[in-house]
């Protein structure tokens, strides 16, 4: 057996292994209870897809699949972001840290304070 | 020989990245409150993902493409942190029944004994 094929069997089982743990995490995001999971695991999910396109960029050899990942990380970044300053100014918020972040003062109804 | 070497080293650093993922997956599972859950989430951005990488630096040698692979190391623990930091701030924001389960400062301090500085 030469090394090229070791090389390819270890990166096609650990890329079955990271499918298997992508599904596990999409069925944390089903039947996670409240928004935070949610969000936790569409985060999660994100990091392995970075993971499964590096090892498929090695596995292919194709080498724009790392710019790929690179712009993935930010996309997946920039979607937590979004998400929570979406989710922040339209709750009653605790802290009122959105409230001030996020509405540049404006006035939110059934603040807690 | 040489070769033979680089891919044992690189399969040991891929099944400990997929460790780190498998046992970060597990505790998104097994831990009953959102923020041990969020602890377990960190461990696979970073432990997981760190030596994914490694093991890939590994088995393709140092040329662009690892290092392209170690900015993507060095970019995720830079928003990590930034994305569990919001993510505690959404929870501390919505869950009313937060302090069932985290103390204070001054509660733990009352309970421990200790006397903290301020």
């Amino acid at each position: 057996m030469s090394v090229e094929s070791a090389y390819r069997i270890l990166y096609g089982g650990a890329l079955i292994v990271f499918s298997l743990l992508i599904g596990a995490m999409l069925i944390r995001s089903v039947i996670g209870p409240a928004i935070t999971d949610r969000i936790l695991s569409v985060n999660m999910i994100g990091t392995m897809i970075i993971s499964c396109i590096a090892i498929l960029s090695q596995y292919l050899k194709e080498s724009y699949l790392a710019d790929v990942a690179l712009i993935y990380t930010m996309i997946s970044f920039l979607s937590v972001l979004v998400l929570t300053c979406v989710f922040i100014p339209h709750h009653p918020v605790r802290s009122g840290f959105g409230k001030n972040v996020f509405l540049s003062g404006e006035e939110k109804e059934g603040d807690k304070g | 020989m040489i070769p033979w070497i680089r891919f044992i080293f690189t399969a040991f650093f891929l099944i400990a990245g997929l460790a780190g993922f498998a046992s970060g997956v597990l505790g998104v599972f097994r831990f009953g409150f959102v923020m041990n859950r969020m602890h377990a989430g960190g461990i696979g951005d970073t432990f997981g993902l760190f030596f994914i990488m490694l093991a890939l630096i590994i088995g393709s040698g140092v040329n662009m493409d690892s290092l392209k692979l170690l900015l993507l190391v060095v970019f995720m623990w830079c928003t990590s942190p930034v994305s569990t930091h919001f993510l505690s701030q959404i929870e501390y924001d919505t869950n009313d029944h937060l302090f069932d389960r985290v103390k204070t400062e001054e509660e733990g301090d009352k309970e421990n004994g200790t006397d903290r500085i301020v």
